[in-house]
């Protein structure tokens, strides 16, 4: 088992690096710098000043070089102006280039700077994940309980009338993608001229507010409430509760048709044991896979969502770093990409095995 | 421009506001605006319609905090600054020499007053005394002669102030040239101009000219070693999300005590939709500009709304170039045909004023009162006769967006109304502009500058490099090149009226209103007023 997990994590090693290389030379394209050194120095530059920023600031020479910088490998540029004042990518303006350290790269434990926040890259994103981190935990939390409950509840009867108003419920759900759902919730829930608001105000059931919802999430990066964060979390949930619910179901119908369930229906067990005792463990290995590579959809998902609700997490971020062309905070959340897609594979498999006694990772 | 009140009394025009306020002519809001324009104090000025001044306009109360919906984008070395969102963080704690307010006047801020020689070659820049770093150092004559010279750097890529001097850089080394900023005394500095230059004083108010500290490094970012001359400094500025301005500890602001305790700018995206929603559930007290059918929805909540006339305008102007439109009796009927208040309905929902044919705006500070001229469809069709376009068809081009297509449709309408025969032509953005001084009749989009010279002989003077008219007016190039050297605005106002009235006769120019600007705010503030270049001017602001 040791052994497999070290290899898991020689191919996450493997595959960061080739994605952040392609991340870094797709960023690194003219235009692309260009367009940064319009954001950055100013949109007024002319082109040759672009062209002279764009050398200045350590985006000139080879694209491997400059790849080897941010890994570390190489030394990092630097380049003194016509009075003498240095700058470079190992240091801030007005520190000492003498003092400062000749690599500086993911090697020694630094991650860049990144342009857009105007801090370190590691510092920022950081931050944003921890705020995706809640609002991934709160889609957990309502996601996970209610998919498998409505999965075994339709999965437990096939064919009956629950079954058959729960499935079209979960094919519903999950054939609407989060930016129609999450348009639609902030309409009926989180406007104060249409939807149910303007009827619960005039009741004054909502007072002092005019809407059930918030339809911004901002605030909840310093203080969640039900009010500003349950708009964002059911969009991300009610698509994957359909998809758990509808994979639930698929593995729960065919426990109920095994050979040991009817012996035991047969021997006089009640339904319910039957169900919890019998059905329910060996029905939910399949469902925990899905949960698990929910997690990786989840980190799309936030992107929506996020730049929906104008929630400031990873998802935001993203979107933030590829639309300003920042390469350093890019190539880090590649990386995060890449971390979170393999290490819930990584642990879905090793689940298994305890879901599974049958299975064994060699 | 020396102080503008008139010694022994009133300015002349403020009696003349005064009764034309009485008249019905003037709003309350425009006369106390023009009238305070002229240096009238806002006591006097409403002692002058017969109004006792309100409690407000003494003391603001102090404390309190405002939370205001802004795009947070990162703070950069000023000059390099290219959003007024980026500058209305860093105003917080950095200071400008003069201050453009949004009555189109100017103040020294930094500076305690300014004079211009006859021909504007010279100034002479009197620092305010008192006035202290943050650190605890004075502010003197050097730090000015210092930023001058960061200013006038065109070695600098993207440096926004470097092309605003030029009669202060040497050609050849794109440097300050040397004498041109000379340091008189502690408290006075002199520019040496190679050339008459009134655009000194806007470009010093404008929001890349704020004054940095003799420790600021070129290309750093102000907030990370806030020191300013100005009351508040940066708590926290945190890019796409938040910056939150605080009292500067232990600094005593030379204007004395700004009301507000603290300042948070809230990052909430630029949809506008959500800016409602954010409103109705108490999450800002401002926005920073409100914008199409969302003026009528906020105002519909019960906000307050800010509107500032501004000079940003449409000219639908014909080009002289063109047969048809070098008689100038045509031209002029055209003009004429086309009545303002129709188009500014009809084009652009009554969010603006209605102009007056001359492309200059109240808010301008050399903006003449004329005769208002007659509009005359009738003669439209004679005057055409005359010049034998009767049979002729005619076409008006525009941009094919929003108000700039819905504006030159309403003024085809009434020309065709009339009695001519146009067409309406639009074109994208992309074909557009390839052409746009080139067009026989066509409409085009003016920004706002603060005086209406800038504009003016940028457009319309023989040698304008933006003559989109084809005018080339002898008496008009004459009257603007002497206006180019008066910096003071009551001098120039009366070149300005005789500009004016040979634009007006001319005829090339229907310019039928000023767009106007708006922003909300919620009840129990004051001094939130919207600004012209959406420049915030926090030490005004404060609870009620």
């Amino acid at each position: 088992m040791g052994k497999f997990v070290l290899r898991r994590l020689g191919v996450m090693l493997l595959t960061a690096i080739a994605l952040t290389f392609v991340v870094f030379y797709l960023t690194n394209l003219p235009p692309n710098l260009e367009k940064l050194a319009r954001t950055e120095g100013s949109v007024r530059m002319s082109e040759e000043a672009v062209q002279d920023w764009i050398e200045q600031n350590g985006h000139s020479g080879s694209v491997f070089g400059r790849y080897g910088q941010w890994l570390g490998v190489v030394p990092g540029w630097t380049y003194t102006d016509e009075k003498g004042d240095t700058r470079g990518r190992c240091f801030a303006i007005g520190q000492d280039a003498a003092a400062a350290p000749t690599y500086c790269g993911l090697l020694q434990g630094d991650w860049g700077y990144s342009t857009f926040f105007k801090k370190p890259v590691a510092d920022s994103l950081g931050e944003k994940l921890a705020a995706t981190g809640w609002l991934m935990l709160a889609v957990m939390l309502v996601m996970v309980p209610t998919s498998l409950f409505l999965g075994v509840l339709s999965g437990m009867r096939e064919g009956s009338a629950t079954d058959r108003t729960l499935s079209t419920f979960s094919i519903a759900s999950t054939a609407t993608p989060e930016y129609v759902s999450g348009v639609v919730l902030v309409a009926l829930f989180a406007t104060a001229a249409t939807g149910i608001s303007p009827l619960l105000a005039e009741y004054g059931l909502i007072e002092p507010k005019k809407t059930l919802f918030l339809a911004s999430a901002t605030s909840a990066m310093e203080d969640i409430t039900f009010w500003n964060f349950a708009l964002p979390v059911m969009t991300i949930a009610l698509y994957g509760i359909g998809y758990i619910a509808r994979m639930t179901r698929a593995s729960m119908t065919e426990v109920m048709t095994q050979q040991y369930i009817r012996t035991a229906r047969l021997k006089g067990v009640p339904f319910r044991t039957v169900v919890m005792k019998h059905a329910l463990r060996n029905a939910l290995i399949a469902p925990f896979t899905v949960i698990m590579l929910q997690f990786p959809w989840l980190l799309n998902g936030v992107v929506i969502v996020e730049s929906l609700f104008n929630y400031k997490g990873f998802g935001w971020t993203l979107v933030q770093a590829a639309s300003n062309n920042d390469i350093p905070l890019l190539l880090a959340c590649s990386c995060v990409a890449v971390v979170v897609v393999l290490l819930t594979q990584l642990i879905s498999d090793i689940g298994y095995v305890f879901l599974n006694p049958r299975i064994r990772l060699a | 421009m020396k102080d503008m009140t008139h010694e022994g009394g009133l300015h002349s025009a403020a009696h003349m506001y005064a009764s034309e306020y009485a008249e019905g002519k003037l709003s309350r809001r425009e006369f106390l605006t023009r009238t305070t324009a002229l240096g009238v104090s806002a006591a006097a000025a409403y002692g002058l319609i017969g109004l006792p001044a309100p409690a407000q306009a003494q003391e603001a109360k102090t404390g309190g905090m405002i939370r205001v919906a802004m795009e947070v984008k990162g703070t950069k070395d000023p000059r390099l600054a290219d959003w007024p969102q980026i500058a209305n963080i860093y105003r917080g704690w950095l200071e400008y020499l003069i201050q453009y307010n949004n009555d189109g006047s100017f103040e020294g801020r930094l500076l305690e007053s300014w004079e211009a020689n006859a021909d504007a070659t010279q100034y002479t820049l009197k620092i305010r005394p008192g006035v202290t770093w943050n650190n605890g150092e004075p502010f003197t004559a050097d730090d000015v002669v210092r930023n001058f010279g960061r200013w006038t750097d065109g070695n600098v890529e993207g440096n926004a102030m470097a092309s605003r001097f030029p009669g202060l850089v040497d050609e050849a080394t794109k440097t300050m040239r040397e004498g041109a900023v000379v340091k008189v005394d502690d408290t006075t500095v002199q520019l040496n101009l190679t050339a008459s230059d009134i655009a000194v004083v806007p470009n010093l108010a404008d929001y890349p000219a704020a004054v940095v500290h003799s420790t600021f490094k070129d290309g750093e970012d102000p907030s990370t070693n806030p020191i300013g001359t100005g009351p508040y400094v940066p708590q926290e500025v945190a890019v796409g999300q938040k910056a939150v301005l605080v009292r500067a500890p232990n600094h005593t602001w030379w204007g004395g005590t700004a009301p507000l305790d603290e300042i948070h700018y809230i990052d909430f995206g630029t949809d506008p939709a959500a800016m409602v929603a954010l409103f109705s559930s108490d999450e800002v007290d401002r926005n920073y500009e409100s914008v199409g059918e969302f003026i009528d929805i906020l105002d519909g909540m019960g906000l307050v709304k800010e509107e500032l006339v501004t000079a940003s305008t449409i000219v639908v102007r014909t080009n002289s170039t063109s047969d048809l439109y070098k008689d100038k009796a045509v031209r002029s009927a055209i003009q004429l045909a086309v009545d303002p208040k129709v188009v500014l309905e009809l084009g652009y929902n009554n969010l603006g004023k209605t102009g007056e044919n001359h492309h200059m705006f109240p808010i301008h500070p050399e903006y003449p009162t004329l005769p208002p001229q007659v509009i005359n469809p009738a003669g439209l069709v004679p005057a055409l006769e005359a010049a034998g376009l009767k049979d002729t068809e005619f076409e008006v081009i525009s941009l094919d967006d929003g108000w700039e297509a819905a504006t030159t449709a309403a003024v085809q309408a009434q020309l065709k109304d009339a009695g001519m025969n146009i067409k309406h032509t639009v074109m994208p953005g992309s074909t557009f502009w390839n052409d746009w001084q080139k067009y026989p009749f066509s409409s085009t989009t003016w920004n706002h500058r603060p005086l209406a010279v800038q504009n003016m002989s940028l457009a319309y003077t023989s040698t304008g490099s933006w003559n989109e008219t084809g005018m080339a007016n002898p008496e008009f190039d004459a009257l603007m090149a002497q206006a180019l050297a008066l910096a003071d605005a009551d001098a120039r106002r009366e070149l300005a009226a005789k500009m004016g009235t040979i634009l007006q006769e001319e005829g090339y120019i229907i310019n039928p209103f000023s767009r106007s600007l708006f922003s909300h705010h919620k009840e129990g503030f004051l001094g939130l007023e919207m600004h012209p270049a959406f420049e915030h001017h926090h030490y005004k602001w404060s609870i009620a």
